[in-house]
């Protein structure tokens, strides 16, 4: 920099000092023309420069005197000079415009105050310095005060500064510890509000800088709003100035917050939104509000419930050892999260279990927050030990053996919340005169106890804060059909006779029977003993009766004798690649199928034929004497099974030689169709003597002209055989 | 010299190297604290998680989850569509079908004419949810019960559907949901398994059901599902042999210890231990599933509520009995599958019958729950795998017509453990298509079952293969809105 050019830096120095002293004298009478605003505005952008320098200046400064005279020092020593007037100037360009932007409205307060002083200040030292460092008294120590007041005075304009444009306690908020805020404490404008607010308002509106003269920093201004009214209108978020502004289109000019800075998110202007709706309290807990409301579910989602941290257990945690000591495969014993101190007892097997299983737990009697006992025999004396568990939340007493009046011992269990006294012997005096005992009970269980619905009604009444489970009772105003009974035989088919098994599944149940074909009813038809066998062909109806149930659909069972069974069974033509069953075994297996298609006793059981005849051989080692052979078979027209056409019976008394036709049954065709059924058709003829037989039944050829699939062949299905 | 030379330039250059990449380090050390868990890959420490323990404290400790296998139809359950009947017959609009691929069984048809529900449908209990007619029973529990209507997937054909819903992906040999669950909870009852199986079937079209879907996937076998069947044997092979005394099977599993832990010394293979404690585990089912399994013992009420069929081994009902006593004793979860609700074609009919299985006894179990002060920590689960569409697959006439597989949307129920009761989640469009309000996707159903157990999704990770595995692989976000 030639002469010139620092002769002119220095004056604007000098001038900028008269202009600024001046200024400030007479700041309260200044106005800043419209056209100068925007130089004012200037200022964050300049005052960035003047910062760089200086703090380089700084680094240079703290060694200049401890360096060794070198030919290029004095070159540096010219440059570092020339830089120095260069920020001085600077330095008062950036203060003037900082001034002018002050100006406009929106800046007050004690941050601005303190920003603009140190800022004068920092001008007026830095420049100072400019003319007194190449001065003989200016030596190392001097040099070190002038770094540190220089360096003072930067730091706290810039931070001022910075607080004044991004908000008080910017620059530490991220180490602050936030302090955990859980559900049940939460309250709406605090801890919802109230941080939106902070977050993306109160850097404009704050007492410092009171943009459009408002003050959103606390509770009074907020409710007195700025220069355009009030914020709010309570109960009408639509008609409130605060989410009008916040709503307008970014490129409005009135819209908030300004274009460039955070805007909202949805869910915090929802937030705002709703809380002008419920009437925009300060004071409202979030848990003041039902759990449908708006504000409580969104609530739910920002803050963790105590009870769900499971962290308001202030005790220390047990001994891992000695947890590990007391666990065992009838007693675990886990935390109930991680990194809790709180335990979970549950116990196990009524067989093993005695008092002492109680008593071992005392040695984490203060970490037990839980505690199943359920289904074990516990006594009254056993609550004693179980008092001494203080922290207990949760305690299952379902179908155990204790009393109601037994349960006052358990007074000391002060955060008691859930009670299961399911299944138990207590009664409804006692239990009245115990349950004000714990102050903190929310639920207790009552159900499959001596006590009535309308004892169960008194006691929700009397404690409005107990929820009273008094769950499922019925009272005979609904009733519900039994289901038809059972047959515990595997088979019904026999081979002399066999006994017939009819069970039901519900206890009490009443099972009448018919053993004619006639339908069973709930008086005339016999009450079945379990002593009744069949020894014929017989077809079992049968229905349950029970007082306080309708009477059942009727179950109906086909018990079928078969007194001989061939020795082989041959299959001469093939069968349906899908009706194959068990191939030939299926015929003799006592194995019958049913309608269901879905199930396995139709694909195992049923073998069937269409194309081709059904014909099988059967062969005896010793001659048989037979005058009935009957088939099985399934009857369903509407899906293209029918009965056989006719049933061809051979035989031969001896091996070798040829078979003799003994009989042919010809079946009637179906005139019309029918409910699809299963049954038997008897091939009755005089009684033969056979070594060998054949059976053929033949499948209808033309289905009839009444039905969908006329002229095609019908399916034959057969799933047993008897002989007898 | 040379060999001196070389090796100098070597060690130069190694210095250097190694100078330069200190540098290099540090800088990444130093960018590595600003990124949790970069460098040491979020190992289980890192991830806070140990096996057995929640990450924080649940609200639920147990799951039932009655799966309705074959996909019931939400229009004629759940999700009430008047303006179905409005425009009954009409063409399904394209642009509501947008770019919905369609199963083989309805792509080629001509039209898809809109099906209204056969059945009606009425508001119950303080929240007014709308249920249908088929449903007498879930009706009383709408306020118990959270219902979501807005249930969406990935897979339009039942196996991978019901796999991804399980597995959380559509290809089998992951972990099942009642696996991880087992891996991430432990066991609270040690004398029976985390995760047992229960299967029943109706009249209507059913689907298979696999043991791939309760299989423990690449989790030590002892998480794998057990199934329990009808009859007299419902854990298969756990007696003991005749002519075996109960002391001898002690002895023989002892000795048989003793050779495994040398076994396992040997090779160090963590299978052998599961094994050891399977055995064991075994010894102790054999007094414990016989209590459990006994129905003889329970009060006729419970038979009223539950309804006569709950006493028959194998019903619906009778397993939803048995899925209350397994979880009443500390089984972390039981999954049941009834099947039959795939109704392609003859509908009204079907459903009809499907529903009566599963209506009364689904219902009972929620109040049996809560009369014993279990429905706090019992989280129950009611759904299929995927919805059905609002068209008519096949002839609509006015008493038949059928339903196709929809993916878009299904409804479902939740109740207990964590779950806020009493409301209707999500929303569909008014022809039950798409849905326009609050989409669960399968991920996030898993994300927030876990949640209720004091899981963290993101968390419950197992490593295997070199990769991070998650129930929810890498998507799914809790629905807040639905926990209590």
């Amino acid at each position: 920099m030639n002469k010139k050019w620092r002769g002119v830096f220095e004056q604007f120095v000098l001038t900028s000092t008269v202009f600024l002293v001046f200024l400030l004298a007479f700041e309260d009478q200044l106005v800043v023309p419209v056209w100068l605003q925007s130089v004012g505005r200037l200022h964050p952008l300049l005052l960035h420069f003047p910062i760089v320098l200086l703090a380089f200046l700084m680094i240079y400064e703290f060694f200049r005197f401890s360096q060794a005279n070198h030919s290029a020092k004095e070159i540096v020593e010219k440059w570092v000079s020339d830089l120095w007037i260069l920020g001085a100037a600077l330095t008062g360009l950036t203060t003037i415009f900082g001034l002018i932007l002050s100006k406009e409205s929106g800046y007050s307060g004690e941050t601005i105050f303190l920003h603009k002083w140190m800022a004068v200040s920092l001008f007026l030292v830095f420049s100072l310095i400019y003319w007194l460092r190449n001065l003989s008294f200016y030596q190392s120590l001097s040099a070190r005060i002038s770094i540190a007041v220089v360096s003072l005075l930067l730091l706290s304009t810039g931070h001022y500064g910075a607080e004044l444009t991004h908000g008080n306690g910017y620059l530490l908020a991220p180490l602050q510890q936030n302090e955990q805020i859980y559900l049940e404490d939460a309250l709406v404008f605090e801890h919802m509000v109230k941080p939106i607010l902070v977050k993306k308002c109160i850097s404009c509106h704050n007492p410092d800088k009171k943009k459009g003269e408002l003050d959103m920093s606390d509770v009074q201004n907020l409710l007195k709003g700025g220069k355009n009214g009030k914020l709010f209108e309570v109960g009408k978020p639509e008609l409130s100035l605060l989410l009008e502004r916040i709503h307008l289109p970014l490129q409005d000019e009135k819209h908030m917050p300004e274009a460039g800075q955070p805007q909202l998110t949805a869910e915090e202007d929802q937030i705002l939104s709703l809380w002008i709706k419920s009437n925009a309290s300060f004071t409202k807990k979030v848990v003041d509000f039902p759990a449908s409301d708006s504000i409580r579910i969104i609530g739910n989602k920002m803050f963790s419930s105590i009870q769900q941290e499971g962290q308001n257990h202030d005790f220390s945690a047990a001994d891992s050892e000695t947890i590990d000591q007391l666990t065992n495969e009838y007693r675990t014993i886990t935390p109930i999260a991680k990194n809790s101190p709180a335990l979970r007892v549950n116990i196990y097997n009524k067989n093993d279990f005695n008092s002492k299983k109680i008593e071992e737990l005392t040695a984490i009697k203060e970490q037990m927050v839980f505690l199943s006992l359920a289904k074990l025999p516990v006594k009254d004396s056993d609550l004693q030990l179980i008092a001494q568990f203080e922290n207990l939340e949760r305690l299952d007493l379902n179908f155990t053996n204790i009393s109601a009046k037994g349960l006052s011992v358990l007074k000391t269990l002060n955060r008691l919340k859930s009670l299961s006294l399911s299944g138990t012997q207590v009664n409804f005096t006692d239990i009245q005169a115990v349950l004000p005992v714990f102050k903190k009970l929310q639920a207790v269980y009552l159900w499959d106890t001596p006590l009535t619905q309308d004892d169960i009604k008194h006691l929700s009444a009397k404690f409005k804060n107990i929820q009273v489970i008094g769950g499922f009772k019925d009272d005979g105003s609904n009733p519900l059909k039994l289901n038809p009974p059972e047959l515990k035989n595997t088979s019904t088919i026999f081979n002399l006779d066999a006994p017939l098994t009819l069970f039901h599944t519900i206890k009490g149940v009443e099972i009448r029977y018919t053993m004619d074909g006639s339908a069973p009813d709930s008086l005339k038809s016999p009450v079945f003993d379990g002593k009744v066998r069949v020894s014929a062909n017989t077809r079992i109806r049968a229905r349950a009766f029970k007082t306080g149930w309708i009477g059942s659909d009727e179950a109906v069972f086909e018990y079928y004798k078969c007194a001989i069974q061939p020795d082989s069974v041959t299959v001469v033509l093939p069968l349906n690649r899908v009706h194959q069953a068990n191939g030939p075994k299926s015929f003799f297996d006592r194995n019958l199928g049913s309608f269901n298609a879905n199930s396995p006793a139709w694909a195992n059981f049923w073998t069937g034929v269409r194309n081709n005849d059904m014909e099988l051989n059967l062969d005896f080692k010793t001659p048989k004497t037979i005058s009935i052979v009957s088939l099985r078979i399934m009857e369903e027209l509407s899906t293209g099974i029918f009965p056989p056409q006719s049933i061809e019976i051979w035989g031969k008394t001896i091996s070798g030689g040829a078979f003799k036709r003994i009989h042919v049954l010809k079946i009637p065709v179906p005139k019309e169709t029918r409910t699809h059924e299963l049954y038997a058709i008897d091939v009755k003829f005089k009684p033969a003597l056979f070594k060998e037989m054949k059976i053929i039944a033949k499948p209808l050829e033309k289905i009839p002209q009444w039905h969908g699939a006329k002229d095609k062949r019908a399916l034959l299905l057969v799933d047993e055989i008897f002989l007898n | 010299m040379e060999k001196e030379i070389l090796e100098h330039g070597l060690n130069f250059n190694r210095r250097r190297f190694l100078s330069t990449m200190s540098l290099g380090l540090g800088s990444v050390a130093l960018g590595s604290l600003m990124i949790p868990g970069l460098l040491n890959g979020g190992d289980r420490e890192d991830t806070g998680f140990t096996p057995g323990i929640p990450h924080f404290a649940p609200k639920a400790k147990r799951v039932i989850y009655l799966f309705q296998n074959g996909a019931p139809s939400q229009l004629e359950t759940f999700d009430y569509k008047p303006k179905l009947c409005e425009m009954y017959g009409m063409d399904l609009p394209p642009s509501v079908r947008g770019e919905q691929r369609l199963t083989g069984m309805t792509a080629n048809q001509a039209s898809f004419p809109l099906a209204a529900s056969f059945t009606n449908f009425k508001q119950y209990g303080k929240s007014g949810t709308w249920i249908s007619d088929i449903m007498p029973y879930t009706s009383k529990i709408v306020d118990d019960i959270c219902v979501v209507r807005s249930m969406y997937t990935e897979a339009i054909n039942h196996d991978p559907a019901l796999t991804f819903l399980q597995t959380g992906s559509q290809q089998g040999n992951r972990p099942s949901m009642g696996s991880w669950l087992s891996y991430g909870l432990g066991n609270e009852n040690k004398n029976l398994p985390d995760f047992t199986v229960l299967l029943s079937r109706g009249i209507g079209n059913g689907q298979g059901v696999y043991s791939k879907l309760w299989s423990n996937g690449f989790l030590d076998s002892i998480h794998q599902g057990v199934q329990f069947s009808k009859g007299e044997d419902p854990v298969l092979y756990i007696n003991d042999p005749a002519g075996m005394a109960r002391k001898e099977r002690r002895d023989m599993l002892d000795q048989l210890a003793q050779l495994n832990q040398m076994s396992y010394e040997e090779f160090g293979d963590p299978e052998i231990t599961a094994k050891v404690k399977q055995y064991e585990m075994a010894y102790r089912m054999q007094t414990a599933v016989p209590e459990v399994m006994d129905l003889s013992k329970e009060s006729d009420d419970i038979v009223k509520l539950y309804g006569p069929d709950c006493l028959v081994p194998g019903t619906f009902a009778a397993n939803c009995l048995l899925a209350r006593k397994l979880s009443e004793n500390g089984v972390r979860f039981v999954q049941l599958y009834h099947q039959g609700w795939d109704q392609h074609g003859n509908l009204p009919f079907e459903i009809k019958s499907q529903a009566k299985d599963v209506d009364q006894a689904s219902a009972a179990l929620v109040t049996d729950l809560k009369q014993r002060g279990l429905l706090d920590e019992t989280l129950v689960i009611w759904g299929g795998e995927f919805g059905r569409t609002s068209y008519s697959q096949g002839k609509l006439t006015p008493e038949n017509y059928g339903r196709d597989h929809h993916p878009r949307c299904f409804s479902i129920w939740m109740a207990g453990g964590g779950i806020k009761p009493g409301m209707v989640y999500g929303e569909t469009d008014e022809l039950g298509y798409n849905i326009i309000k609050n989409p669960v996707h399968v991920h996030d159903f898993q994300a927030t079952v876990l949640h209720t157990l004091g899981l963290n999704h993101e968390k419950l990770i197992f490593k295997h293969l070199g990769r991070r595995y998650r129930l929810t692989d890498i998507s799914g976000k809790v629905v807040r809105d639905i926990l209590s």
